[in-house]
Order: C-alpha cells, then structure tokens, then sequence
C-alpha cells in the first residue's frame, strides 16, 4: 500500500543556532493507521506535529504527503490541505474568545464553504453531541471549562472529516469519562472513513490503544 | 465576501475603539491633505490668472499699507481731476465690484453690480454661456447699456431683457439691456491672495467708459484706484501718477511692476506655500504613523484571531484581499465624509444667501474640490498599500503554530 506520509527529515533548526531537534528523523504512515508518538519533554514532539500538519515548512529534508512534495505546493494549497485534509487537535487554548463555540467549530466549513450543506449540518449536530458539547454551543471559549474547550478544539478538528487527525495531547484536561468518548469518537471515524490517526501523548494507556507507538529519543546534534 | 463580512463583524469590530481610532486618524489625514490640496490648486490657479498681468509695462496700484489715509478729506473734484488725467495719459484697467442692490431673482439673492472698463475687459476674456460680449461705446444716459449676468440670474434676465434700476454709484435711474450670461462659476482671484476667489454667479457687469466714470460718484472712483492696472506704461509715468494721486487725495499708492510682483508672490505666497506643504506633509506622515502604530497593535491583538483562521483553512491571499478590502472600505467611508463637508459647505453659501461664494457644481462640488478629491484618493492608495503589506507581513512573521496559542 501506498504510505500516505513519507517524512525523511535531516534537522530542525530554530534561529537559536547551535541546536537542533529530530535529527536524522523518518517516519512513513499508512492510510487509516492509528499510531502514538511518546517521548520525553522537550524532545520535538509537537515540532514533529506541526511538520506534519503543514504548520511549519522550515526544516530540512524532504516531506510527501498525499504522493506530493510538500515543499513544490503553493501556500493556498497548504491552506487548502489544512482546511479538508487535516484535522488538528490543539492545546484548548486555541481558541478564538470574541466568537461563540459554536462559531468557532464551523470555522473550517466557512474556508470550505459548506456551511449550508445539509449533511454538514447533520454532521456538526452528531459530533457536538457525541462529544457532549451541545449545551455549551453559545457560549464563549473564556465561560466554558478547560475540558469543554479542548472538546470543542477537537470538534473544529474533525468538522471537515479530514483524512489526517494530528492531535497534542487530546485527553490532557479531561477526566475519565469525556477521554474515552473522545477516544471513541476518535477511533471511530479511523473505522468507519479509515482516517489515519496520529496522537502526541504522555499517558501510557492511551498510547497503548494506537496500533503503532514511536519514541522519539533526543539526539545530540 | 462572506468571508469579510464574518472578520468585519466578528474580529475587527470586536476592537471597536481601533477601529474608531483608524477612522479618525485616517480622516483627519485625508481633510489635511484635501484642504491643502484644494489650497494649492486654488492658489495655483489664481496665480495663473493674476499672471496675465506680469508683463512689460503693466503696473499694478496698491494703498501703501503704512500711508494714513484720510478718505473723509477726499472730493469727488479731487479723483474727478486724477481720472483726467489718467483719461488722457493713460491706458489702464479697472474694475470695481461689491455695489450691493437688491433685484429680485428667483434665488433670493443679493446682486453686486461689477464695474469694468474695457482693457480690464480684454484682459479678463470671460467666457459667456450664452449672448454677446460687452461692447464699451454706448452713450451714457441717452442709450440702454449693454450688461451681462452672472449664470445665476440668467433665468431672471434672460438674454434681450431689460432691467430698469437706480444705479448705485451714478444714482441715476439706468436701462440696462442684457447682452450675455457668464459662464457659470466665473471668479476672480485676489491679487495678493491668489486662493480667495469671487464668484460673479449674482453679478451685473456693467461696461465703464470715459463718459460713466465721469458721472460715477466717488466711491466708484476711490475703489477704483485702489487695484487700477496701467498698461503699456513706464515706470516714471507710474511715479508721475502716484504723485498726482498723493496730491489731489492725500493717498499714498504703490505701484508695482512684473518684477516687483513677481518678487512679491515669490517672497510671500510661494514661500507660505512651501510653509503649508511641509506642515502638512509632516502632519500627514506623524497621522501615517500613528495609524501604522494602530494596525500593529491591532494585529498584535487579533493574532491569535488570525492565524487560527490560517490554520482552519485561511490563505494569505485571502487575507491579503481582507485587509485591502477593508481598508478600502475605511477609505471610502472617509472620502464619503469629506464629501458630505464639502458639499454642505458650499450649499451652506446658498443658504446663507453669501452670493459672492455660492457656487455650481456636480454634486455641490466644484472642480477644484473633485481634483482635491482626486489626489486624497491617490494618497489614501499609497497610505492603503503600505499599511495592508506591512500588516501581512507582520502576520506571516508569526509561525501559526505559534499565533494560535497566543
Ligand atoms: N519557536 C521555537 N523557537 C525556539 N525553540 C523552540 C521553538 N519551538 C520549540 N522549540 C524548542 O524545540 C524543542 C522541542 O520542542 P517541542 O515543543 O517540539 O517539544 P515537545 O516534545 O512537544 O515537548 P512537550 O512534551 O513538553 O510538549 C524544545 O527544546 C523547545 O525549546
Ligand atoms: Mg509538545
């Protein structure tokens, strides 16, 4: 089969010079793999997750994501690639706090547009139930608790159905109980659309239930 | 579209105190540089028609700011035997405006009788809207005298018609015939204040001749002198009629030749014209700063706002779009403003009944207002282009990955 990321990275250099992060790094993913990167903190992480989810371009060596190179497409494809391809989960801070939940959820659908489409709509109104967060649809990012905003990132995440789900650290502020739904919901979808799942994460269990855990170690360099 | 209208209402209006703060400070750069634009084109073109008058041998009258004059002293034999001896030595120019006499006009508005001899005639080369020019060898008092009318008065006194007065400086009972209607808008500009212009839409022009000037009272004779133009003359003939003046009236007269007038305009108005340029240009630049301070603290506040659209689906040609929009927007608002102002403005003489300032125009607008308009608009273009480029710069600085958790 086909990998649908082929990542073959040389270095990461920030413009601190004399440091750099995931040096000598590969990583190949299959379609609809579910697959858990560990590693301890400061490592590169969430580096890795922004290279992955077309965030940060700046780094050498060479990335092919859907049989393309990512360094020949255009910044409107990359915008594009990130509105219908990839779904991101990050931290519940990243949020915008003049906008209704709601409005923030169907962000992505407005660069798509489809806000109108009906079976958008049926969508919206099954994950935002799935994940228990209809009640809070009105309200603002800053009157809702940590764990309902990172409910509400992962909603925006997986609105467009996105054939990649990249999340940082999903289950960080949630208890028991909304965790497994969002793990459901999760694994769910790498069923049902064979969506390739690709977790960041320090609980254990939860990187246990991945098919596939990579450690990155770090490397002097 | 949707989209602007979702970072309009939702994101920016959000900061509604920057944005107001924008609006105003981009108003204020935009009057600043319409009113000095409109003052320069404005003087510039008063300059192009007092320049007519530079040239050999023209010399131009003015009271001698520290001579004290006596105007109570002075008799009409005193200027009757000052504008004999012009009569006969001389050709000169004159025109006198500002009789005031009221004659009904569907306008309501106050009418001055304009009094111009035939050289100030061939100088000036008005331009008619409709009729015939004037013609100067009617005789006074036994003939109708030839007239023409401001574009104002046209509806009320058509070319052919007559109008019966008691005119202001002969007091005599005159038939005054119209000939012609001015071309709407015709003006004159202040010798020495190039940009203060009467408008003659509610003006009679009456011919003077020789004879006219004879049975004018004094008062068409000493406004007479005051900017009366010699043609043809020398600079001792103007000295022999200054002194001439001196005697008989007790006022003291410059007059000024080509060069003098040129020195003067170059010491005086070009300079407060370069004054006024660099005072707004400075302005203007601290108004491009404070508003380029503005966006910056703008999108300081609203990166988080923007990157996370970038990373749901954003692109940075859109948001280019955006932000062009919406300064075009901003702009638009402000040019509309202005020209609301300006167009009250002028309306307002209407209103007031100011006759020697009421104006047409498209819209209110007299040219010189549109080509003001005009270069605010290229200036706005330039302030709009630097702003919007400078602001996507300062957003695609910011990493998204960075900007969201901002
Ligand atoms: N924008 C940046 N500028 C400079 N250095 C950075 C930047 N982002 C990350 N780093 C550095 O790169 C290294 C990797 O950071 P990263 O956030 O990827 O770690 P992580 O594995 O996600 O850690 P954690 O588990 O704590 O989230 C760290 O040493 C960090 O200091
Ligand atoms: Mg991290």
């Amino acid at each position: 089969m086909n990998s649908i990321i082929k990542l073959e990275i040389q270095k990461k250099t920030f413009k601190k010079k004399g440091f750099s992060i995931l040096n000598d790094f590969e990583l190949e993913v299959e379609p609809g793999e579910r697959l858990s990167i560990i590693g301890e903190s400061g490592v590169g992480k969430t580096s890795l997750l922004n290279i992955i989810g077309l965030l940060d371009t700046q780094y050498q060596g060479s990335y092919k994501l859907f049989g393309s190179s990512v360094k020949d497409l255009s910044q409107n494809k990359l915008a594009e690639w990130r509105n219908q391809k990839i779904g991101f989960v990050l931290q519940e801070s990243a949020l915008i706090n003049s906008l209704t939940i709601e409005d923030n959820i169907k962000l992505p659908l407005m660069y798509a547009n489809v806000e109108k489409d009906p079976t958008v709509q049926d969508h919206f109104k099954q994950i935002t139930n799935k994940i228990g967060i209809e009640s809070i649809l009105k309200k603002k990012p800053l009157e809702c608790s940590g764990g309902q905003r990172s409910r509400a990132v992962f909603a925006r995440a997986v609105m467009m159905n996105p054939q990649v789900i990249l999340s940082d650290e999903p289950t960080a502020s949630l208890d028991s109980k909304n965790k497994e739904k969002m793990i459901d919901l999760l694994f769910e979808m790498n069923k049902e659309f064979n969506t390739t799942v690709i977790t960041v994460t320090h609980d254990l269990d939860l990187a246990n239930r991945h098919e596939r855990i990579i450690t990155l170690e770090s490397s002097e360099g | 579209m949707r989209i602007l209208k979702f970072f309009i209402t939702k994101i920016i209006l959000k900061r509604w105190i920057l944005v107001l703060g924008m609006v105003l400070l981009l108003l204020l750069a935009n009057y600043l540089t319409f009113t000095a634009a409109r003052s320069m084109i404005s003087t510039f073109q008063g300059y192009q028609e007092i320049e007519t008058l530079n040239q050999e041998g023209t010399f131009i009258a003015n009271l001698d700011p520290n001579s004290e004059a006596d105007f109570d002293r002075i008799e009409i034999n005193d200027t009757q035997k000052v504008y004999e001896y012009l009569n006969s030595n001389y050709t000169y120019a004159l025109q006198v405006d500002g009789f005031v006499t009221s004659l009904d006009n569907k306008h309501d508005m106050e009418v001055s009788f304009n009094y111009i001899n035939e050289e100030a005639y061939k100088t000036k080369q008005f331009g008619l809207s409709q009729g015939n020019h004037l013609n100067f060898n009617y005789q006074f008092n036994k003939e109708e005298i030839p007239v023409l009318v401001g574009a104002g008065l046209a509806t009320t006194y058509p070319v052919g018609s007559n109008i019966e007065i008691t005119d202001p400086v002969t007091q005599q009972l005159v038939n005054l015939k119209v000939q012609g209607v001015l071309e709407k808008n015709t003006h004159r500009s202040n010798f020495y204040a190039p940009n203060s212009k009467n408008y003659f839409n509610f003006s009679v022009f009456l011919p003077i001749n020789e004879e006219f000037i004879q049975s004018a009272g004094l008062d068409l004779h000493v406004n007479g002198l005051m900017d009366i133009v010699l043609l043809d003359s020398t600079k001792e003939q103007a000295l022999n009629l200054k002194e001439l003046i001196q005697e008989n009236t007790g006022l003291e007269f410059n007059f000024f030749n080509q060069q003098e007038n040129l020195n003067y305009f170059e010491d005086y108005y070009i300079n407060s014209l370069k004054i006024i340029c660099i005072i707004t240009l400075i302005l203007l630049l601290i108004l491009v700063c404070l508003a380029t301070w503005n966006t910056l603290v703008s999108i300081r506040l609203m990166i988080k706002d923007f990157t996370i659209h970038l990373l749901v689906g954003l692109n940075h040609s859109k948001l280019r779009a955006i932000f062009y929009s919406y300064f075009g927007l901003l702009f638009s608002i402000n040019l509309a403003i202005l020209f609301v102002i300006t167009a009250f403005n002028r309306y307002g003489f209407w209103l007031s009944k100011n006759s020697i300032l009421a104006t047409y125009g498209v819209f209110g607008l007299i040219s010189m207002d549109w080509f003001a308009l005009l270069i605010v608009l290229l200036i706005d273009l330039i302030i709009g282009f630097a702003i919007v480029e400078l602001a996507i710069r300062k957003i695609k600085s910011i990493p998204i990955s960075v900007g969201v958790l901002d």
